[in-house]
């Protein structure tokens, strides 16, 4: 099978200098492989060239090639579509990736895929990105893919004017004013775009890669796919019930620029959000993969003889408190004494074992970044449970007889987590009262509740959930987290493409937010999934990502 | 019988009205209106961006005009951008990119618009349409499983009082009357449709029921249903059974000599039915909305799927429409039964 980055590995491209620096600090063992390769890939090497610069073959992919046709029915919510820049659900892009693809695909070991591009390059100071267009391609209403598809797609991307538009964080380096900045977008040509940041950001090519980032046809952004279908994809809806069931069946009258797209027919099947549903469908054989298997249901689909695979993530539940909330006219997470309390008291192997069965790795300290996952991971000292000590700060913050209320929403892990650290507080002393609500309603409020969990999904980096989650500008930061120093030191991390001079400065970032009792952040999540035997391709993805064109039958 | 009729359909109409208008105050509450924002335009929006997508989409209005929109006696409003385009509003619901002038200026239920749902993003009659079938479809088969069984169950139980037949058929009935849904349909999914315990005879998911029901995806559910409104049924025909056998008139059968079979089927029958009759009628409506627990527990997208989701997602017009649903289907069951009633028993007139 020849795969879109093989085909790309017979071009002369030009090794960015900061790659060979990477390859050099691998070498020197200040980088594991698999953040070296992220990195790598992001400035726009191709994988096997990215390989070859530390001296290694490219791993050979998919070694079995999918028979072409059949029927693939997934487990999975069908939630309702609308712009994709809005989406909140990575199960609507799952939903979308048969028709409106990406610019680059994330692969499950953190590298990136050129998809509709072929190939990209960035300067040595990450400033400027040059994209090439993949040719060849089109979209199914039979018009080329060009350069002013891409170009559209990037100013729809900077638009902060959009109600929910999420993709305006991950260019940020490229918006001013709330749109894309004055010539930041260049089209050079038909097949290509050249892109002139405000500031340096080594991580851009991986915003484009994210799940809002489908690309969309230039007059038709703003739109939602379901109402008129038009991709460069090679599937089309037969069927779309929210709620029920979403079938996506291949488009007869449109010639696909890609190997894949094996299957004839993909069925996106909606059991609710009970697992034993999941479990009474799986045994009906009413479908062949789960969208992702929860707690003990993993050893039950696996002793069903279903394959299990898992990956590694910086997916975790956050139990924060709300700096800025108030009850009952006063600010209880104001005093940074009440918070240090919270997150002492609490042993975090302890939510590890009863939130999740085990099934994750212990964090280092409460901070948002995850070793071994993200590269740019920096080792401060870790947590260590203390009672006594938060008792001493609750009781000098007069904080003792405050009753505080722990939301979670209703399910298995994020409700068991969060139960698990409110047992753990009424161990140290503290009065705690647990509020739990359904997914429904959970998320109307979900930035506002005084002490609450929220699941976060994995990011490749560790700055790019800092940004996103705890700078004082954010729309997402749930902590009511507002500090000059850190903004400060964001700013001066993600312009730093470089990982150990940048984890000098995510090391004061992450103690910052230790000594600031910023939240409780206990572990971090392996993912699971489970597939009948014979289904290829379908293994978990850090992001849940599905791209329905590689999966297929044995 | 004529003027009765209407008189009740008026008294429907009514009902309707009112309740409607509740479910709307209700699901038109500022919290509301917020969350569905957040629903539509995206979880994790901020307050300003919902404040202008409820303007935007016709939300904004004071509360009466808006429910005489739904109803169709006002117009309702349409927002335009500055080149004229329509961007949101009533009528412009499920008809993206239709022109500012083609839009309606009413789409109420007296214009025959029942309105778009939000959830499930079609119209709200085609999501009602398809939900009553398949909900039908369900409580057909119980039905058809479970009038004939309670009825053979409490005849048989009544007419010998405290045998020993009626005493095994009573506790028969009362334990699957006082077993809730959630858990015998629990039970019977480990026993007979689990790789635990492995039978495995049906499923015990009723996905698979949408496409086509067959005997092993829609057993369980059928039997959930109608298991639980026997022992209810069988306990009221026993009663209504038991008393007809102590009247004056089947001792004088007796005494002529007939045999207690005739006895039985010819004489006590008819009369033991009139109560257990209303009793059936009432199931109607109890099912429409019991089946909640049963459709969710088997996957089953059903009416009461339909309403679990319309509540979750404050899909206002679904639920306007579901409440409309309930009204009619409670009135004109006990209009059936009040008819039905006075058929089978000639001494009740219906006036």
């Amino acid at each position: 099978m020849t795969t879109p980055s093989s085909r790309a590995d017979t071009r002369s491209d030009r090794t960015h200098p900061a790659a060979r620096m990477y390859a050099r600090e691998h070498r020197a063992g200040l980088m594991d492989r698999r953040e070296f390769l992220g990195r790598a890939t992001a400035l726009g090497l191709t994988s096997a060239a990215a390989y070859a610069l530390i001296g290694q073959p490219e791993p050979a992919r998919a070694q079995t090639v999918p028979q072409r046709g059949g029927t693939l029915r997934i487990q999975m919510d069908c939630r309702e579509l609308a712009d994709p820049r809005t989406y909140d659900w990575s199960e609507k892009a799952n939903e979308t990736r048969g028709i409106i693809e990406y610019l680059a695909e994330l692969r499950r070991d953190g590298t990136l895929r050129p998809m509709l591009l072929e190939r990209w390059q960035a300067n040595e100071d990450a400033t400027e990105y040059t994209l090439h267009i993949r040719p060849g391609v089109t979209w199914n209403t039979g018009e080329p893919f060009t350069a002013k598809d891409v170009a559209a797609n990037l100013d729809g991307w900077c638009d902060t004017s959009v109600e929910g538009n999420s993709m305006p964080s991950r260019m940020a380096a490229m918006v001013e004013d709330g749109k894309a900045a004055e010539g930041a977008i260049e089209i050079v040509d038909d097949l290509t775009v050249r892109l002139h940041l405000l500031r340096p950001d080594g991580t851009l090519m991986f915003g484009m890669a994210d799940y809002p980032a489908a690309v969309m046809h230039r007059d038709k952004i703003g739109t939602s796919v379901a109402d008129h279908g038009i991709g460069t994809g090679a599937y089309m809806f037969e069927e779309f019930k929210v709620g029920e069931r979403i079938v996506l069946v291949r488009n007869p009258d449109h010639a696909y620029w890609g190997d894949g797209a094996w299957l004839d027919r993909i069925e996106f099947l909606d059991y609710g959000t009970d697992p034993s549903a999941w479990l009474a469908g799986a045994d009906a054989d009413e479908f062949d993969v789960t969208h992702e298997t929860v707690s003990d249901f993993i050893d039950i689909f696996s002793a069903l003889g279903w394959v299990e695979s898992s990956v590694g993530t910086s997916s975790t539940v956050v139990i924060r408190p709300n700096q800025e909330a108030e009850v009952d006219g006063v600010r209880p997470y104001a005093d940074v004494r009440v918070r240090r309390a919270l997150a002492l008291a609490i042993d975090n192997s302890v939510p590890l074992e009863l939130g999740i069965s085990g099934r994750g790795r212990e964090s280092r300290n409460n901070f948002h970044v995850a070793p071994d996952v993200h590269p740019d991971y920096a080792e401060i000292e870790a947590h260590r449970q203390d009672i006594p000590e938060a008792l001493r700060l609750m009781e000098e913050a007069g904080m003792m007889d405050y009753e505080h209320e722990l939301v979670s929403i209703d399910d298995d892990y994020r409700k068991n987590t969060t139960d698990a650290v409110a047992a753990q507080l009424r161990d140290a002393g503290f009065k705690v009262r647990r509020t739990v609500l359904p997914g429904s309603t959970f998320w109307n409020d979900w930035t506002k509740y005084p002490f609450s969990s929220t699941n976060w999904a994995h990011r490749e980096t560790g700055i790019q959930l800092l940004n996103l989650a705890y700078r004082s500008t954010a729309a997402w930061n749930e902590c009511g987290f507002r500090n000059v120093e850190f903004d400060a030191l964001l700013d001066q991390a993600t312009a730093i493409a470089d990982d150990t001079e940048r984890r000098a400065v995510m090391a004061r970032l992450e103690r910052i937010m230790v000594d600031e009792g910023v939240a409780i952040i206990p572990y971090f999540r392996a993912l699971y999934r489970h597939a009948k035997p014979g289904v290829l391709n379908i293994e978990m993805h850090p992001k849940y990502e599905i791209n329905v064109h590689h999966l297929g039958w044995a | 019988m004529a003027g009765f009729i209407i008189r009740r359909l008026g008294v429907m109409a009514l009902t309707a009205l009112c309740m409607t208008f509740i479910v709307f105050l209700l699901t038109n509450l500022q919290p509301n209106l917020e969350k569905l924002a957040k629903t539509q335009a995206g979880a994790r929006i901020t307050d300003a961006e919902v404040a202008s997508w409820i303007d935007r989409n016709g939300y904004g209005a004071p509360m009466l005009t808006r429910y005489g929109e739904w109803l169709g006696v006002l117009p309702a409003p349409l927002a335009t951008d500055a080149d004229g385009r329509a961007v949101g509003g009533r009528c412009l619901r499920g008809h993206p990119g239709l022109a500012a002038d083609e839009v309606p200026r009413f789409c109420g239920v007296l214009q025959g618009d029942w309105g778009y749902s939000t959830k499930f993003r079609r119209p709200v009659t085609e999501v009602i349409a398809e939900r009553l079938q398949r909900t039908g479809l369900l409580m057909a088969w119980a039905f058809a499983t479970m009038v004939p069984l309670a009825l053979i169950v409490g005849v048989l139980a009544g007419m010998r009082e405290g045998s020993a037949l009626d005493r095994g058929l009573s506790t028969l009935s009362i334990a699957t009357t006082s077993t809730p849904e959630y858990v015998s349909g629990v039970i019977f999914v480990a026993l007979f449709a689990s790789s635990m315990v492995g039978l495995k005879w049906f499923t015990g998911s009723a996905k698979s029921a949408v496409e086509g029901a067959t005997f092993q995806n829609f057993t369980l559910p059928v039997a959930t249903v109608a298991l639980y409104g026997m022992g209810y049924i069988a306990r009221m025909t026993r009663a209504s059974m038991a008393e007809v056998m102590t009247a004056q008139y089947i001792r004088t059968a007796r005494l002529k000599g007939l045999s207690f079979r005739a006895v039985v089927l010819r004489h006590a029958l008819r009369n033991a039915l009139i109560a257990p009759f209303t009793v059936i009628m009432l199931q109607f409506p109890w099912l429409l909305t019991g089946v909640v627990i049963v459709e969710a527990l088997f996957v089953y997208p059903g009416f009461g799927d339909a309403l679990v989701q319309g509540a979750q997602n404050n899909d206002i017009d679904l639920l306007l429409a579901v409440s409309v649903v309930a009204v009619i289907v409670v009135l004109a069951t006990q209009l059936l039964s009040d008819i039905g009633y006075a058929l089978l028993n000639p001494r009740i007139r219906v006036a």
